[in-house]
């Protein structure tokens, strides 16, 4: 269900056209908001079990979580890439093909898995819906405004480098990235590491708690 | 034929010890009554058997092996802990078909237990709708699914109608004397008295007794006094 919306929100770029300085990165602004509905499902995949109870009856069929947590990474993955793939490719349809139209879009799609991922991860450190979700929206939307309001702007830009926020704006412009931040593969590799860094405490945190 | 082994469980939840030292082994042949005030730490046992809860020490076997090395885990041990846990929009078939599934058994078995356990009408409808006496019903033929010779049960009385309570007394017994061994938690000392023929009573996270129904019985008239003596004293929440 989130990943309909993704597919939506992702492709609805599209309509934006192909004005402006950078075309795909307004093409591709759909992805800013189709990685929301991607979280979200991340989150739903393993969270919503907590919500019924039915975690208890998962975990008393396969009691080895590492198990549970690897086939639901794997099951989300699958459901992500094809509506990844699909939504990007909608949105960009049309524009001129070149390096950087690829590079934007392939990282488009493997950001949309990450988020997904790291709504996984939270959702197995925290246990319920609500609260994952908005530890991943506000890291995704949230800290990059929060992190303005520091009052030394050296730490504030510094900081604005690491969240995912900023890499989806990165990893999207294929146009003047001089003036950015950070690079468009060093902005994946911010995400990844927040995609990681979430899995491997949600993961520990999972393996060892009450269910 | 499979025995339950508990050596030494050890669990605390912040300044709370809910489990100091449980250790019991549970025989086949005979249901197994598990007793002690609320807080005495037998649903917490329970949940450690089968890795629902991390003990801080102590170990919990079943016929040889931990819970979760187990491959098809239900095929060894069947449990009814909690009738709640499952899929409000699933019917009570598809749950049966789903745990089947992921077993490994075939899809028949889902609906030889829900015969079993009076389910064959109701199992088409949404699991959400049903009564607890159902749900209750469910998750007996949930742990029934792979012919376990080990079966724990967490207050299966509750929520059953008379007729479900004499029928739920007779499947424990009938199941004990094929030879399982069946550890059932409950707060009704009648319903022991006339099924189970060993009782371990927790308290304070510990086992206060050990023994034979016949044995209590005999030294304290009933097992309701036999237990009213025996946890005299021993306040459950803390």
């Amino acid at each position: 269900m989130p990943l309909g919306f993704a597919l939506l929100l992702t492709a609805g770029g599209v309509m934006l056209g192909r004005g402006g300085i950078d075309a795909v990165q307004l093409r591709l602004l759909g992805v800013r908001l189709g990685q929301a509905a991607v979280a979200a499902a991340g989150v739903q995949i393993l969270a919503g079990e907590y919500g019924t109870g039915l975690i208890r009856a998962t975990l008393i069929v396969v009691p080895r979580r590492w198990s549970v947590l690897v086939a639901k990474a794997g099951l989300l993955t699958a459901g992500v890439v094809p509506v990844a793939v699909v939504g990007v490719g909608v949105a960009v349809i049309g524009l001129p093909l070149s390096d950087a139209l690829l590079r934007a879009a392939g990282e488009s799609v493997l950001h949309l898995i990450l988020v997904g991922l790291l709504g996984l991860g939270v959702a197995a450190a925290v246990r319920s819906s609500a609260a994952a979700m908005g530890i991943v929206l506000g890291l995704l939307y949230l800290a990059p405004m929060l992190l303005w309001m520091l009052p030394d702007p050296d730490w504030g830009r510094f900081l604005y480098r690491l969240t995912p926020a900023t890499a989806v704006q990165a990893l999207t412009t294929t146009v003047d990235d001089a003036g950015l931040p950070l690079g468009p593969w060093a902005a994946l590799g911010v995400v990844a590491a927040w995609t990681v860094g979430a899995l491997g405490m949600g993961a520990v945190l999972f393996q060892r708690r009450n269910a | 034929m499979a025995t339950i082994e508990v050596n030494g469980l050890r669990k605390r939840y912040g300044a709370a010890v809910a489990l100091d030292g449980m250790t019991f082994t549970v025989r086949p042949g005979h249901v197994t009554g598990f007793v002690g005030p609320n807080g005495a730490g037998k649903s917490t046992t329970l949940r450690t058997i089968i890795g629902l809860d991390r003990p801080d020490a102590g170990t919990a076997i079943i016929g040889g092996r931990r819970y979760a090395e187990l491959a098809h885990p239900m095929r060894h041990c069947g449990a009814l802990l909690d009738p709640h846990a499952l899929h409000p929009a699933r019917s009570g078939r598809n749950h049966l078909l789903w745990l089947a599934a992921s077993q490994g058994l075939p899809a028949r078995r889902a609906d030889e237990v829900l015969g079993l356990t009076g389910l064959a009408d109701a199992g088409r409808r949404a699991a959400g709708g049903y009564s607890l006496g159902m749900r209750q019903r469910l998750g007996v033929a949930a742990a029934l699914l792979g012919d376990p010779p080990v079966l724990l049960l967490d207050e299966p009385f509750n929520g059953l109608d008379p007729a479900g309570i004499v029928w739920m007394r007779g499947l424990l017994r009938d199941l004990a004397a094929e030879g399982r061994s069946v550890l059932v938690s409950s707060h009704l000392m009648s319903e022991l008295q006339d099924m189970a023929g060993h009782v371990v009573v927790a308290g304070h996270g510990r086992v206060i007794a050990d023994a034979g129904v016949d044995d209590l019985i005999g030294e304290y008239a009933s097992l309701e006094a036999a237990y009213l003596e025996l946890t005299a004293g021993v306040g459950g929440i803390r």
